[in-house]
């Protein structure tokens, strides 16, 4: 760390209350120039509060901020916080699909030349750069919307560059990037340092945060909880102080596994046809099966098609051909056409989407109608039964834990870990042969994800085929019985769980870019 | 998507009972009810003559019975996401083709009312087509095809089809316990929709369609499908408003339905529709039409000039949908 200890940035018993919660209570947060400062806590613990709070979308109801020598400063809107030199790299993306990247990182603030026109040149010349620094290499006058959602993200901190800020915040950053990217952003992160700004780094990934941080605060139920010199304290250490508890390690008996079950799902030859789409992945020719009662991984790069091999199992992807076969039923065989994802939920596959609130949730939706949205039949071929639905629900609620209210709450107003377990509960009551769940646990927190974990597991044991897509590595060690590698729309290979390592899955899901 | 829930707590709330999420739900309907009953108070006391009497309640709703025809239908269409501008081109494009087949070409009454029907139902479902399968803004397709069918019912109707057949126009004036067979025929719909889409299994996958047509997808809902069912059932529903307002004046204009798409719209909207689909009730259409028409015909009793009107309801409607939308971001 630097010999500058003033510091960037000093918040004091910083109060926010909302309708029925204190939000945060007496919390104290600084950080020193030239630091990245982690800041981490379950959902709910008042980290997005504070963000907000420091960017001014917020004022707070009590305590007070100084920041770049300056004391007791006011943030009354995000402009205000922006002319002090703070910026933020929001996990939700802020980006203007249509326009260009270069008029997204200069929103507003565009550079002028004579008679305050907008100069194109040095903007596009500007954007060049900070893309370049940030490590994509695109045309800044493509329109955001034609960028993966990993070069969107990009392109927010390359904009938060831009502002030449005393303090970024980076918001979980990195859920959305491959691990390339990723080292890209920290070297970003490494270079702000030297430039001594402080840095605040929120992640639900503690890896990265011992990779990354100097010191790391933790928050619980809006009460600061502790602040930690990051050389001196531990991962165990760090989620004890964020559950309240001590999270016993993930391993499951896998004694039980059912050896010889005939395969439950079986894939053969499933690719694409080529067709005018040059930046989609294509399968080509994937096989492979499942069995009753096993989980498995599928691993790889993002865009190395994971994501697309699911939705072509779940009927949502046209022009694929193949032969897909469930519980000994032809699902398909050959061209896609006239299957729709119906079919797919009747022959027992289900699938919760990746990104659960743009693909899974009803937001507006109460818990209970979001629970029944893919099973309505069940409640009545004609006239569908409210009570029924509820009673249902309700036993859901009960036995996956989702704090809420009721059931007739509707889903946006939960957390990440809630929502995801009323996805998974609209999809058991499906009573699916094959579950795929992908990414089953970004953006959620510890507590949620090892719970998220055991009822996967559970469930394979009960005789459910699970597919779990992840980036994660350490979830796709913990979970799976087997692991399947993708890169660049084939299968690359395959690891028993005894074989998995981290390592072996990163040689595989890269081996064909390298070569 | 972390910590969503720092704005919106997820922490039980003291004293907040299931009942109350419910009525929530209900909470532009109920405020609607409340300024309906606030106006018919004020011009009970103040005009106790004119206004608060039998007849004049009659009036209201014989007048209502047009827009609200089409309202019932617009919720439907809103609900699953989507919208319509055409409908009142639509009403009179099938309302004069009607005419035309029974006093023109002097085909049997129920057939040619039959045939409008059909051909209302082809027309909305053209439309259905537009934009769930090319994908044209509704904004787009609907200014468009109403052009087209403004231009039919011109082309048709021309000046007007006057004195049309004795058996068809007498159904439309026809009163039952007082009131005329038009305003039976909104309650009749009304009731039939409301069941429909509160209750059966088919209907209610509209609620999801237009909440999410994404995860609608995922959870095996055939959205396109939906969208062009209830564009047709929009199409159907506008040739029957143009049928049946043709059949009460006796003549078949092809200028009876200009600006009532954004009266219905308007209507529903206050009635607790959102343009961004998945919300509203049957009954929030009705108290949308009937709170209008309110206003409308009060106007008229105040003698307040016909210029004023539009300004007064276009007035109301921006005012009750910001204070609406204030209310439900203060109890966020």
């Amino acid at each position: 760390m630097t010999c500058n200890s003033t510091p960037m940035l000093k918040m004091r018993g910083i109060c926010k209350h909302f309708v029925g919660v204190q939000a945060l209570q007496e919390v104290d947060f600084e950080v020193l120039p030239g630091e990245v400062h982690a800041l981490v806590g379950e959902n709910g613990a008042g980290k997005s509060t504070l963000m907000h709070i420091l960017s001014g979308v917020y004022q707070p109801d009590g305590g007070r901020i100084d920041f770049n020598g300056e004391n007791e400063v006011v943030f009354p809107d995000e402009q205000a916080a922006q002319r002090h030199g703070i910026a933020i790299v929001f996990q939700e993306r802020s980006l203007f699909g249509p326009l260009s990247i270069a008029e997204n990182i200069f929103a507003g603030r565009q550079p002028t030349g004579r008679l305050g026109l907008v100069d194109r040149t040095a903007m596009f010349e500007e954007s060049r750069k900070l893309l370049a620094e940030v490590g994509i290499d695109v045309d800044p006058r493509l329109p955001v919307e034609r960028l993966s959602p990993h070069q969107q993200q990009l392109v927010e901190v390359a904009k938060a560059l831009s502002l030449h800020a005393h303090l970024i915040v980076f918001d979980e950053p990195t859920a959305a990037l491959t691990e390339t990217e990723t080292d890209h952003l920290f070297a970003v992160i490494k270079k702000l340092k030297e430039r001594q700004a402080a840095v605040v780094y929120i992640s639900h990934r503690l890896e990265e945060i011992f990779l990354l941080a100097n010191r790391v605060t933790v928050l619980k139920d809006g009460r600061h909880q502790a602040t930690l010199s990051v050389s001196e304290t531990s991962p165990r250490e760090l989620i004890t102080a964020m559950v309240g508890r001590e999270l016993a390690a993930v391993s499951f008996d896998r004694s039980l596994l059912p050896g010889d079950q005939p395969p439950l799902l079986e894939v053969k030859k499933l690719s694409d046809a080529s067709g005018n789409f040059p930046r989609r992945v294509q399968l080509k020719e994937i096989d492979f099966s499942v069995r009753a009662g096993e989980v498995v991984a599928l691993a790889g790069l993002a865009g190395s098609g994971r994501t697309e091999l699911a939705l072509a199992l779940f009927g949502a992807r046209e022009r694929t051909h193949g032969t897909i076969v469930v519980g000994g039923h032809c699902l398909q065989r050959g061209n896609f056409r006239g299957r729709s994802v119906a079919d797919s939920i009747a022959a027992g596959i289900g699938y919760l989407p990746e990104d659960r609130k743009e693909a899974g949730l009803f937001l507006e939706k109460s818990i209970a109608s979001n629970i029944a949205s893919a099973s309505l039949k069940q409640f009545g071929r004609v006239w569908t039964q409210d009570g029924k639905i509820a009673k249902v629900a309700d036993d859901y609620r009960k036995s996956l834990k989702i704090a809420s209210r009721g059931t007739e709450q509707p889903v946006v107003s939960l957390s990440g870990g809630n929502q995801q377990k009323v996805l998974l509960a609209k999809w058991l009551l499906v009573k699916p042969k094959v579950l795929i769940v992908d990414e089953p646990t970004r953006g959620v927190d510890v507590g949620a994800k090892a719970e998220i974990h055991r009822l996967l597991f559970e469930l394979s044991r009960q005789g459910v085929g699970v597919i779990v897509i992840s980036s994660d590595l350490p979830e796709v060690l913990a979970v799976a019985d087997r692991v399947l590698v993708m890169a660049e729309g084939r299968l690359s290979g395959e690891l028993s769980h005894e074989e998995a390592t981290e390592e072996r899955i990163i040689h595989l899901a890269s081996q064909i870019e390298a070569a | 998507m972390t910590d969503s829930n720092d704005k919106k707590p997820a922490i039980p709330m003291k004293g907040f009972r299931k009942g109350d999420l419910r009525l929530a739900s209900y909470s532009r309907e109920l405020a609607l009810i409340g300024l309906t009953l606030f106006i018919v108070a004020l011009f009970s006391i103040l005009y106790p003559y004119s206004f608060c009497s039998w007849d004049n309640f009659n009036a209201i709703l014989r007048n209502l019975a047009f827009e609200g025809i089409l309202a019932v239908g617009m919720m439907v269409l809103l609900v699953s996401g989507e919208f319509d501008l055409s409908v009142g081109a639509m009403a009179s494009m099938i309302g004069v083709i009607t005419a035309w087949l029974m006093k023109v070409a002097g085909w049997p009454v129920p057939m040619a009312v039959a045939t409008g029907l059909a051909l209302g139902a082809l027309a909305g479902a053209m439309n259905g087509v537009f934009v769930a399968k090319f994908r044209v803004n509704a904004l787009i397709a609907t200014l468009g095809t109403m052009g087209i069918f403004q231009g039919i019912a011109l082309l048709v109707g021309g000046p007007g089809i006057t004195f049309l057949p004795e058996s068809f126009s007498r159904v439309g004036q026809t009163e039952l316990l007082g009131l005329q067979l038009p305003v039976w025929l909104l309650a009749a719909l009304a009731l039939v929709l409301h069941g429909f889409l509160a209750y059966s299994r088919f209907f209610r996958q509209l609620y999801y369609v237009g909440s999410n047509p994404k995860a609608a997808r995922l959870s095996g809902i055939h959205v396109d499908r939906m969208q062009i069912f209830a564009s047709a059932m929009m199409g159907m529903i506008a040739g029957l408003a143009g049928i049946v307002y043709a059949s009460r004046i006796g003549t078949a204009t092809a200028t009876v339905g200009v600006g009532a798409e954004l009266q219905a719209i308007a209507a529903v909207i206050l009635g607790g529709a959102s343009l961004s689909g998945g919300k509203g009730t049957i009954w929030g259409a009705l108290i949308g039409v009937f709170f209008m028409a309110l206003i409308k015909n009060a106007l008229i009793i105040a003698r307040v000039s016909s210029e004023w009107q539009g300004i007064v309801l276009g007035a109301v409607l921006v005012f009750a949908v910001a204070l609406d939308s204030f209310m439900s971001r203060q109890k966020e």
